[in-house]
C-alpha cells in the first residue's frame, strides 16, 4: 500500500486466513476505530490520541501498540518488516511476524528495509532512510514524555495544552548542572512541529535525526498504556535542548562493526568469551546487505 | 469601585499619564452553584461571604483597580475577606466567577485576560506574571535546587542557554542574599525566610511587568521580616516592575504600598492613597483595622 493511513480490506480475503480468526486477527470495527486514531494523530503531529487498546495474543507491554497499527493498515500487496532493536530475529519479532503472515496470508513479509512497506520496530528506525511509500511503526512502552516530572495524567495532559513544558526543561537543566551534560540516552524527548513534547519510544539518540522531516510516516502506538501518536512526513522533529548544551547524538569514535565494517551505522556491544568487546550494527539487515554486497564484489 | 488616578505623592508629574499596566474590573470569584442573589446578600453590610439563599461563597466581588508601571497597590483584610482568592484569580490559578482583567502587555492592554485561551493565559503568566505564595511549597518545588527554581521561570520564558540561565540565577539569588554556594542546593534545606527569598528570586526572574505577592512576610519572625521588607524596597527602587501585595499586616502595606484597597466580606470598603487610610479612615471596618493595631 501508499502512505495512505486508511486501508479498508475487502472480507471476501478472509477465506484464507486463519480458520475462525477475522483477517488480521482484529476484526474490522476494531481495526477501524484505530484508522480513525491514527487519522486524528496524523492530523495533530505528536498529539497522544486515546484509543481503545484490544487482546492480542500476546501480552501488552510486548509490542500490542505496534501490532494493533500494523494490523489495523496491511491489505493485500503489503509487504511487513518486524525488527526488535533492529534484528529481525528476535523471538517478539519472529512471533509478531508469524502472526501477521497466519492471519493475513495475502501480506508478505521481508527481512530487507528497501522492499517492506510497513515496518514495526522497537527501539530502533532502520539506518537505511525510509521513503514517502513506507510507514515505520514504534512500538511505545511509555508513550508520555512528561510522565517523569508529572505523575498525574490530568496534568500532563493539561500540560501539553497549554504548551507548559518548563517542567521538562527544569529537569534537563538539573541534569546539566548535576552531571555535567544531557544524560538522557534513550527515548529523547524532542519538540513536535513546534507543538508538542514526545518521546519518540526508546531509541537511541543516534536515530532521531531519522524522524526529523522525513520522506516517511511515523506512527507510535502504545497498547499498555492505549495512546497512539505520529510524526507525519516532513515534520520538524527537534530535541530539546540548549544552546551551549547541544543535543549530540551517540559517538562511537573510529570503531568499526566487526562483521561489515560499517562506521556510519549505530554499534552494539558484544562481549567475547575472552572478555573482548566486539562491536557490530544493531540494524542486522543493514550489515546483511553490506556483507551480501562486499561478496558479491559490489562494495 | 475604582481609584481615582491622580497621586498626591507625584502630584504634576507624568504618572497621569501613563497607562496603567493592569487593570482589574469587577473582578468575581464565588465558590458553589451561585444564584442571582449571590452578590446581594452577601458582604460588608450582610457581614458574611456566604449567601443565605444557595450556600455560595462569594470569596470576592467587584474588586476594581488600577495599577501604574513601577507602582505598588496593598489589599488588605482580615483572613477570609477575599484578598488571596482575588490574586490567584489574577495569576491564573483560579477562574473568575466574573470580571475582567487587561494587562498593557498582552494586546495592547486591549483583551481581557481572563478571556484568553489556556494556551495564552500560560504565556501570560510565564512571560509577564511573577508570583510569591504565602507558603513556600506552594511557590517552589522544594526537591529541586534553588537554581533549578528561579531557571524554571527562565526556561518557561524560553531561555534556551544554560551559562545564560545560571547567570541570571546566581545574580538574582545573590541579590536575595542566599550564597552562590547553596544555588545549586534544594530549598527544602533551607530555613522558612530563605524559602521566602527564593520565591521572590523565582517572581522577578523573567522580568514580569507585575510581582503579585500573598503575605509573603506572615510566615516569617520579625527580624527575619524586615530583612525581606528591605530587600523588597530595594527591589521597588531598581526594578520597574508594578506590585500587588496583599497583607493583612498594616505596616507592611504602609512600608511599600503608595495605594491601597481595603477588603471585607469579598468586598472593596475602601480604597486610596494608603497614607491617608492609616491617618484617616473612613469606613467602619478600616477605623477598628487602624485602631486595633498600634503603629
Amino acid at each position: 500500500m501508499t502512505a495512505t493511513v486508511t486501508n479498508p480490506v475487502s472480507t471476501d480475503q478472509q477465506a484464507e486466513a486463519l480458520p475462525g480468526y477475522n483477517y488480521a486477527f482484529l476484526d474490522e470495527i476494531s481495526k477501524k476505530a484505530i484508522r480513525r486514531s491514527l487519522l486524528k494523530a496524523v492530523a495533530l503531529p505528536g498529539y497522544q490520541v486515546p484509543f481503545g487498546s484490544r487482546e492480542l495474543p500476546i501480552a501488552r507491554g510486548w509490542g500490542t501498540g505496534g501490532l494493533q497499527i500494523t494490523l489495523a493498515l496491511i491489505g493485500a500487496g503489503d509487504t511487513v518488516k518486524v525488527i526488535d532493536q533492529g534484528e529481525d530475529d528476535s523471538v517478539n519479532a519472529v512471533n509478531i511476524r508469524r502472526l501477521v503472515e497466519r492471519t493475513a496470508p495475502d501480506v508478505t513479509t521481508t527481512t530487507e528495509t528497501g522492499t517492506a512497506t510497513i515496518i514495526q520496530t522497537r527501539h530502533r528506525v532502520p539506518e537505511q532512510p525510509l521513503r514517502e511509500d513506507q510507514i515505520l511503526v514504534l512500538q511505545v512502552p511509555l508513550p508520555e514524555p512528561l510522565r517523569l516530572v508529572e505523575r498525574r495524567e490530568a496534568e500532563t495532559r493539561r500540560m501539553h495544552g497549554e504548551a507548559d513544558y518548563s517542567r521538562m526543561w527544569v529537569a534537563l537543566y538539573e541534569d546539566i548542572v548535576q552531571n555535567g551534560r544531557l544524560t538522557r540516552a534513550a527515548g529523547y524527548p524532542a519538540l513536535v512541529n513546534g507543538r508538542h513534547v514526545m518521546t519518540p519510544s526508546p531509541i537511541p539518540r543516534w536515530d532521531l535525526p531519522q524522524l526529523h522531516m522525513s520522506q516517511h510516516l511515523s506512527l507510535f502506538g502504545a497498547g499498555r498504556e492505549k495512546r497512539i501518536y505520529a510524526v507525519p512526513p516532513l515534520t520538524s522533529v527537534v530535541p530539546l535542548s540548549f544552546e551551549d548544551y547541544p543535543f549530540t547524538i551517540e559517538q562511537f569514535g573510529d570503531r568499526a562493526c566487526a562483521r561489515c565494517g560499517s562506521t556510519t551505522s549505530f554499534l552494539v556491544a558484544i562481549p567475547n568469551e575472552d572478555g573482548s568487546v566486539e562491536y557490530s550494527c544493531s540494524d542486522s539487515d543493514w550489515c546483511y546487505s553490506r556483507i551480501d554486497a562486499q561478496e558479491h564484489g559490489t562494495a | 469601585m475604582t481609584i481615582t488616578q491622580t497621586d498626591p505623592v507625584n502630584a504634576g508629574q507624568t504618572f497621569r499619564d501613563t497607562a496603567p499596566v493592569l487593570r482589574v474590573e469587577n473582578l468575581t470569584r464565588i465558590f458553589g452553584p451561585g444564584c442571582p442573589d449571590c452578590v446581594a446578600r452577601t458582604g460588608p453590610e450582610a457581614e458574611t461571604n456566604t449567601c443565605p439563599t444557595c450556600g455560595s461563597v462569594v470569596a470576592c466581588a467587584d474588586v476594581s483597580f488600577e495599577l501604574r508601571p513601577g507602582r505598588t497597590i496593598g489589599i488588605v483584610g482580615e483572613s477570609g475577606s477575599g484578598k488571596t482568592t482575588a490574586l490567584r484569580c489574577l495569576y491564573g490559578d483560579l477562574a473568575p466567577t466574573s470580571g475582567r482583567a487587561y494587562l498593557s502587555v498582552y494586546r495592547d492592554g486591549e483583551r481581557d485576560i481572563f478571556e484568553a485561551d489556556p494556551q495564552d493565559r500560560r504565556r501570560i503568566r510565564n512571560f509577564h506574571l511573577g508570583m510569591v505564595y504565602q507558603n513556600p511549597s506552594q511557590g517552589l518545588n522544594l526537591l529541586i535546587s534553588s537554581g533549578g527554581n528561579v531557571a524554571e521561570r527562565l526556561l518557561a520564558a524560553e531561555w534556551r542557554k544554560v551559562a545564560a540561565i545560571r547567570d541570571r540565577a546566581a545574580g538574582l539569588l545573590g541579590r536575595m542574599e542566599i550564597p552562590v554556594s547553596r544555588m545549586d542546593e534544594i530549598p527544602a534545606n533551607f530555613s522558612g525566610g530563605m524559602q521566602q527569598r527564593v520565591q521572590v528570586a523565582k517572581a522577578l526572574a523573567n522580568g514580569p511587568v507585575v510581582v503579585l505577592l500573598d503575605e509573603m512576610t506572615s510566615g516569617l519572625d520579625v527580624s527575619v521580616q524586615a530583612g525581606v521588607l528591605d530587600l523588597m524596597q530595594d527591589i521597588q527602587r531598581q526594578e520597574q516592575v508594578a506590585m500587588v501585595v496583599v497583607s493583612h499586616d498594616l505596616g507592611v502595606v504602609r512600608l511599600l504600598c503608595e495605594r491601597t484597597l481595603v477588603m471585607k466580606n469579598g468586598r472593596v470598603v475602601e480604597a486610596g492613597v494608603t497614607d491617608q487610610i492609616l491617618e484617616d479612615p473612613h469606613h467602619p471596618y478600616t477605623q477598628l483595622l487602624v485602631s486595633s493595631v498600634n503603629m
